[in-house]
């Protein structure tokens, strides 16, 4: 584990100015630059999504029970469907958070092994947001960070067992992947490696988790607005108690990613 | 519609041409296409760089008149591989590509241990059958605890996910690695589907070979690295079967049926109308690259091509469906066999060996013990049955 510290770096065109030099002159010589058109390429792009199809398909509802059949009843605006695919992404969306919240506690761990104590407590970020005037969910008291780290975890792990729920209820299955699941774990594939990755540091990770977390209060309030549309408003009541989770854990996670990047430049942390 | 190798001409070479749109077309639906069709198509892309493979190294053993025609072969192979391969998505996560490749191994392997005629070597199959098995366990652990998916999106039922004979017991001296090879009055069947599992077991351990780097996740690495290497047994395990007495020329057709009877079984059975059409095409090609190989073979050894191909049927085909059943038996009787030189023997026979070079790979600790500790497949993934608020 390491500090990023300023070292020899070699990837800009100023480390190796005689041989990028040479390399521009190379250009001006043999191909000399022209007016940039992609124009080709676009086409050709726009050609194949015109031709594809779907990424998949929604599961239909599985053998509806009176609860579900009265759920999906009560569904309108034509959408049942995408509502049940949008619980679908959300659902790998959390399980997959679960995951990347192991993956940063034990960055955090190793960290703190090697440093101590490199982040302060998540009530001192949270005062920070209360007096920009944000309304979140206040932290747990006295909670060290290794803890709240614990209990964001299992925050997700709730909203993921949550949103199975609410699937069943939906009549639809919480262990197919939809296709909006699909595509959302396409896109966490980044995080997932930056996570796990050793040669991050605990802020570069909290940068990949803060990119997480947007996402996911992004997802919840959707979520939300979709199950109204949808006639959901008991579901959408409990989606919100997830949001407002979800929100303290967005405060959270950006005041430590703020207090590393302004006060622990030169440390293993960053 | 019954191939026979002696009369069926397929696709004449100069006619067996694709343009890049031809070979980049739709990918196939995660979600949507059957698990099998995804099975198909990582067998065939498998058995096509085999083939390409088996003719590059053809060519720095032959001069004259057959470097021009495996040169000409070799092109077809090339492009028939990324058409079949690129039919893969890109929403499938290189673990989730891996889950396919296991269930390939174990469906395939296991329904070729039922057709195998010679005892001998359908026990070699079910030897490697229960290790691919074991990885598929692994790897679906690792899928859970990094990814957080479930493997059976991938594999839809068809595979049981369990431990079989575990992965750190894979870990055996190169020499014990070994079968004896079918002779030469074995029967066609023996030949293709030693073929076909040697093609099919390469591809795997030259795709985790190449995607292993790829994770950051340093138990990811090192299981993608111990399995690797495993599969590189594989690769030995069945490679050893091929008759090493066998002409390049002679290789050189069978290779060729083998990807006739394979194609020809994918035909069959294929669901998706578009990859149905393509195994469809594909087969005709490789008519047509039989008929040259035969060819070459009848001119330059002076051989009769029934003399290979008797009269010209196939064997039965590969059943591209679930083998639950009888991989349960193999599980249930036989995970404590071992190997010995090129017998198998049971657990307190293996060769001693074997027992130095694991004891040497294993000092750091076992990545797919680590990876699996504790791992139960759940629907929905592990996380259905931990404890909330623990």
């Amino acid at each position: 584990m390491q500090a990023t510290l300023p070292g020899l770096n070699r990837t800009g065109a100023t480390a190796s100015a005689e041989g990028t030099q040479a390399m521009t002159d190379a250009v001006n010589e043999l191909m000399p630059p022209v007016p940039i058109d992609t124009g080709a390429a676009e086409a050709e792009r726009l050609q194949y999504i015109q031709d594809s199809e779907a990424v998949g398909s929604i599961p239909p509802p599985i053998g509806l029970d009176g609860k579900a059949k009265a759920a999906l009843g009560r569904l309108k605006g034509g959408a049942p469907g995408l509502l049940m695919d949008k619980v679908g992404e959300r659902i790998a969306f959390e399980r997959t958070g679960v995951r990347l919240y192991e993956a940063l506690l034990a960055k955090y761990g190793a960290t703190a092994q090697r440093a101590g104590e490199v982040l302060p407590p998540a009530e001192k970020v949270h005062e920070v947001a209360h007096a920009q005037g944000m309304a979140v969910l206040a932290p747990v008291l006295g909670e060290s960070p290794a803890e709240t780290l614990q209990r964001l975890r299992s925050e997700e792990l709730e909203h993921f067992r949550l949103l199975c729920t609410a699937m069943q209820e939906l009549g639809g299955d919480p262990t197919a992947q939809t296709p909006c699941a699909d595509v959302a774990g396409t896109a966490s594939m980044g995080l997932m490696q930056v996570l796990t990755d050793p040669r991050t540091t605990l802020a570069q990770c909290l940068n990949a988790m803060l990119s997480a977390e947007l996402t996911d209060n992004a997802g919840w309030e959707l979520l939300i607005q979709l199950a109204e549309q949808n006639g959901q408003s008991e579901l959408a009541g409990r989606f919100l108690g997830a949001l407002a989770q979800e929100q303290e854990h967005l405060v959270t996670i950006r005041g430590w990613l703020a207090t590393l990047l302004t006060e622990g430049a030169g440390t293993p942390a960053v | 519609m019954a191939i026979n190798l002696l009369k069926d001409k397929g696709t004449p070479l100069q006619r067996q041409r694709m343009s890049w749109k031809d070979m980049v077309g739709k990918p196939i639906s995660k979600l949507d296409d059957d698990a099998f069709t995804r099975v198909r198509i990582i067998l065939m892309n498998g058995l096509e760089l085999d083939s390409l493979r088996t003719k590059q190294v053809a060519i720095r053993c032959q001069d004259g008149t057959a470097r021009p025609m495996l040169a000409e072969l070799m092109r077809v192979e090339q492009h028939q591989a990324t058409t079949i391969n690129w039919l893969i998505g890109p929403d499938h996560s290189p673990i989730e590509t891996t889950i396919g490749y296991e269930q390939t191994a174990i469906e395939v392997t296991a329904s070729v241990a039922q057709l195998e005629p010679d005892p001998y070597l359908a026990q070699g199959y079910r030897y490697a059958l229960l290790e691919d098995f074991d990885h598929l366990y692994r790897y679906s652990a690792l899928l859970d605890r990094l990814e957080g998916k479930d493997a059976n999106n991938i594999t839809q039922g068809y595979t049981d996910i369990v431990p079989a004979r575990a992965t750190l017991f894979h870990h055996r001296a190169p020499e014990h690695d070994l079968l004896e090879p079918y002779g030469p009055d074995a029967e066609l069947a023996t030949k293709l589907h030693a073929l076909t599992l040697t093609g099919g077991e390469y591809q795997t351990h030259d795709y985790y070979m190449n995607i292993g780097p790829v994770f950051a996740d340093p138990l990811a690495r090192q299981l993608y690295a111990e399995i690797a290497s495993v599969e590189s047994q594989h690769i030995t395990h069945y490679g050893s079967m091929l008759n090493p007495n066998e002409s390049p020329l002679e290789k050189l057709v069978l290779g060729e049926v083998c990807e006739v009877w394979n194609y020809a079984a994918c035909l069959e059975q294929e669901g998706n109308p578009r990859v149905k059409a393509l195994w469809e095409q594909f087969l005709d090609y490789e008519l047509g690259h039989l008929q040259a190989a035969l060819r070459l073979f009848e001119e330059t050894e002076r051989r009769d091509a029934a003399e290979l191909l008797r009269d010209g049927r196939l064997p039965p085909f590969i059943q591209f469906s679930s083998q639950r059943e009888f991989v349960r038996q193999v599980v249930e009787s036989e995970t404590q066999l071992r190997k010995r030189g090129t017998e198998f023997v049971d657990e307190s026979q293996e060769g001693r060996s074997s027992l130095d070079y694991r004891k040497a790979v294993n000092a750091g600790g076992s990545p797919s013990e680590t990876v699996a500790a504790t791992w139960s497949w759940t629907p929905g993934t592990e996380l259905m049955r931990e404890p909330v608020g623990a």
